[in-house]
């Protein structure tokens, strides 16, 4: 199989730039450890308590992303969204935008291209508002706010995004 | 059937392309009538995701095999995937290529649907794939839960009681206005808006904030343009940024009823 130079520095420099914020942080406490010791620690203890409270539900979101992993693949989800026109157009739009993962720059290219075969503006403001719909961190937001906020919170977002889609649809012209 | 050739010209004369994303001219070929259509690849300048935006048109076309040079594990695995035969090694013309298939000769390898076999396989591969996901996440995850830390050691509720007034309108506008500037992976707008609700902020200001951390992205807003149009990009923004108080108002508002709390 053909390798080209380029694979390791593609691989290296997002990695790089994953890791300036963390690094940014740890330089923080670096500092401040030497500065004010004790301050430094409070807030280190404070981290680790946040860390201990989510480690359960963080372990419920790994496994939902595996069964997501296992069912679904980005495949589906360009099927979804190229698909169908009127109100079976919209529902998946929205169940593409539910289920996407990832961040949502890697999704631009593929939006663009699949405008003009079928994806209306509507139906990617329909998908793009729906990406605020995480079924894999419900366990997350369920930890901090509790069920009943998550459900409303949950059924006035796909909501919304409805509504931008509608507006988008009347103020943008395809 | 139809036959996705990846080819350096417009007609079935041309030599087939060497590389699937990268080739100035995709042919889909009907290998019983030779009729072909010729599209051109909007991805051959290689800026961005090329081979994805070869595999959409693949799938969009409902295509059943891909002739190519070479394809990558990637784009392989989203073609066979979505159960499109893919043969690399291919040479010559885009006639020569099909008629080649079509007189079933194959000189060069076959990729079809290539699944992991067994359960436990296919537990493994989605094991795998979700542990590098969540490795991708891990970095700024574990950034923000240490930059959280130092949030609770240096702010004080007083500063913050500063910027959010008790007012429900403006601490929410405030929350939309804040989510919108930050991006990134919502699991840590939930763990900021978590932490800001033990100091107090009030529930309409970070329910804007998580909304607006996904569906506004300032610091994306070039990249959507770009991709998008100028118009689509502002409008669905603007449109967005409105949504997430409105979402915010409603959904507090309604819990607050559900609840029986009141405001």
């Amino acid at each position: 199989m053909r390798k080209d130079g380029y694979g390791h520095a593609n691989k290296i420099i997002p990695l790089l730039k994953k890791l300036i914020f963390p690094v940014c942080v740890l330089v923080i406490y670096a500092v401040l450890f030497i500065f004010s010791p004790a301050r430094a620690s409070v807030a280190f203890r404070s981290s680790m308590g946040i860390l201990l409270n989510i480690v359960v539900p963080l372990s419920l979101v790994f496994t939902l992303m595996i069964f997501m992993n296992l069912f679904l693949t980005p495949a589906h989800i360009v099927k979804f969204l190229g698909k169908g026109s009127g109100a079976r157009g919209i529902v998946l739009s929205a169940a593409a935008g539910i289920i996407s993962m990832g961040p949502i720059y890697a999704w631009y290219p593929l939006i663009k291209e699949l405008r003009g075969k079928g994806a209306t503006n509507s139906f990617i403001a329909v998908f793009l508002g729906n990406r605020a719909v995480k079924p894999f961190l419900l366990p997350i937001m369920i930890s901090y706010f509790g069920g009943m906020y998550v459900v409303l919170l949950t059924l006035f977002t796909i909501a919304g995004s409805l509504a931008v889609g509608y507006l988008v649809n009347i103020l943008v012209k395809d | 059937m139809k036959i996705f050739v990846s080819a350096n010209g417009s007609t079935t004369e041309a030599s087939v392309g060497q590389r699937f994303g990268l080739s100035p001219y995709f042919i889909i070929v009907n290998p019983q009538t030779m009729d072909f259509e010729a599209v051109p690849n909007s991805g051959a300048d290689g800026k961005r995701a090329a081979g994805m935006q070869a595999v959409v048109l693949a799938i969009s076309k409902e295509v059943d095999l891909v002739l190519t040079g070479y394809c990558s594990p990637t784009a392989m695995k989203y073609l066979t995937d979505n159960g499109i035969e893919v043969i690399t090694g291919v040479k010559g013309t885009v006639s020569a290529a099909v008629a080649q298939y079509r007189n079933q000769i194959h000189p060069a390898t076959i990729h079809s649907m290539v699944k992991p076999e067994g359960t436990g396989a296919v537990l493994i591969h989605a094991f795998k794939s979700t542990g590098k996901q969540f490795a991708n996440l891990l970095p700024v995850f574990v950034g923000v839960i240490l930059l959280m830390g130092l949030f609770n050691s240096f702010i004080s509720k007083e500063l913050l009681s500063s910027i959010f007034s008790g007012s429900t309108l403006l601490d929410t506008l405030w929350g939309a206005g804040f989510g919108s500037i930050f991006a990134g992976n919502p699991i840590n707008s939930y763990v900021i808006g978590g932490e800001l609700l033990v100091y107090g902020v009030s529930l309409f200001a970070v329910t804007a904030f998580i909304i607006s951390w996904v569906t506004v992205g300032l610091v994306q807003l070039p990249a959507e343009i770009a991709a998008l149009g100028k118009n689509f990009a502002l409008v669905r923004n603007a449109l967005s940024f409105i949504t997430s108080i409105a979402i915010a108002i409603l959904t507090v508002g309604t819990y607050n009823l559900i609840m029986g709390c009141g405001q």
